[in-house]
């Protein structure tokens, strides 16, 4: 480690048991002190802050983009923008509403950057997954956790495909109010929009997947 | 009585309607919010059991789509990403100024260095050169390559060197302490595959691009 980060670091400076090795018993310390401590550039502070947010961010952006190789990346920026971002950020606001603000946007920019690089080929409303090649590997071959393992039944697999067809408004905004659990007001702060483009967005975004859904029950 | 056939009236109406019926399958409604779904629940009976299957799958989704999913190989994440931080810190630390109490001192810089020379000269000093590698020179020119070129091992206790020939643009890796590879191994038996994640590998080409 860095030495003068080591130096730096509360851990030295605090209280001995104050402080641990990142993700070793920090659940006790408040997303707020933590980020205190990284305004003040302790950088062993914002680890803390990335172990414990890491895999919220990881999943929205893979829900979002259907990309394992480009979320590990995107997740990284989200981050790297937090770190650059955390001196401006208020105390009194709620940091998981303005981390998923910044998810928002890195997400977007890649779906817009992904169109122009594509000429207009791809329409970002279809990331259909069928395309993709089965057994096709873009992160490391790991065995199947358990939040894995329900993610690959065949509703979540119908649920996902289904999702991969909204459009990225409203299937961002299906994964903030049913998966995160955000209210209506956080999910206007995010997307950065109204409340009554929230409500519109959840309503259709709902009526689309019971009916893609529903299609498929018919098929079957 | 409102024109019903007014649009900016008949878009609110709609805006109105569409809340309700999200609120009502979040189990957000007010009293008086009830109260207006009720009467539409009563305009349309099959409404209620369209509402009811909106809600079922809000409780499919919710039960199906994980809320959180850790990134492979959480440790490696962590470390790849706090070395960016380490250079993003470096990047801003301000280039620092000159003191200006040896500024009067630099007349002494040319004499003092000719003197150091002569010296030299005279004592016949001689530098003996280091052994010389038998790999290629390490001499790595972009230190912010240098400083995200890392090697990562799962679960074994290996050492890595990374050497790198900047003019040759080749990069060697010497890795000690893997275990001997038999000379009667059969290679197309072995199953066991180890990969790098390719997410790492595409980060790495595109910072080299």
């Amino acid at each position: 480690m860095n030495f003068l980060r080591w130096f730096t670091s509360k851990q030295l400076m605090a209280p001995a048991g104050a402080y641990s090795d990142a993700g070793a018993g920090d659940e006790e310390i408040p997303d707020h002190e933590l980020i205190k401590s990284c305004q003040g550039g302790d950088t062993r502070a914002f680890e803390t802050l990335v172990t414990r947010h890491r895999g919220k961010v990881y999943a929205m952006v893979q829900n979002m983009i259907k990309n394992e190789a480009d979320s590990w990346d995107l997740s990284q920026e989200v981050f790297l923008k937090v770190w650059k971002a955390l001196p401006k950020f208020e105390a009194r606001a709620k940091f998981s509403t303005w981390l998923y603000r910044i998810t928002h946007n890195v997400v977007y920019d890649w779906l817009r950057k992904r169109k122009i690089d594509s000429a207009g080929e791809l329409d970002d409303g279809i990331l259909n997954e069928a395309d993709i090649a089965a057994g096709s590997r873009t992160s490391p071959a790991m065995t199947a956790r358990p939040d894995q393992a329900l993610v690959n039944s065949e509703l979540g697999q119908r649920i996902n495909a289904a999702l991969a067809t909204l459009n990225a408004e409203h299937r961002e905004t299906i994964l903030l109010r049913e998966v995160q659990g955000f209210d209506y007001k956080e999910i206007a702060k995010v997307m950065d929009c109204s409340l009554g483009t929230v409500m519109s967005r959840l309503y259709y975004a709902r009526k689309k997947l019971q009916a893609l859904l529903g299609d498929e029950k018919g098929k079957n | 009585m409102p024109e019903k056939n007014s649009k900016h009236y008949s878009v609110m109406k709609k805006e109105k309607t569409e809340e309700l019926f999200v609120k009502w399958i979040d189990g957000q409604l007010s009293r008086d919010e009830e109260a207006q779904l009720s009467d539409l629940l009563n305009d349309d009976p099959d409404l209620e059991g369209e509402l009811g299957e909106l809600k079922a799958l809000r409780q499919s989704v919710k039960a199906e789509i994980p809320a959180s999913v850790e990134p492979p190989y959480g440790d490696f994440f962590n470390s790849q990403l706090m070395r960016k931080v380490d250079l993003q810190i470096e990047s801003q630390r301000p280039v620092k100024k000159a003191e200006r109490w040896w500024q009067s001192f630099r007349w002494a810089w040319a004499p003092v260095g000719a003197l150091a020379l002569v010296l030299s000269f005279f004592a016949g000093h001689r530098i003996a050169r280091p052994e010389t590698p038998m790999v290629a020179e390490t001499k790595i020119n972009q230190p912010e390559q240098s400083a995200l070129t890392t090697v990562y091992f799962t679960g074994e206790a290996l050492d890595a060197e990374v050497i790198s020939d900047s003019e040759g643009d080749v990069s060697v890796i010497v890795v000690t302490g893997l275990s001997a590879i038999r000379d009667d191994i059969d290679f197309a038996t072995v199953t066991t595959r180890i990969e790098l994640p390719k997410s790492f590998s595409s980060s790495e080409a595109r910072r080299f691009q």
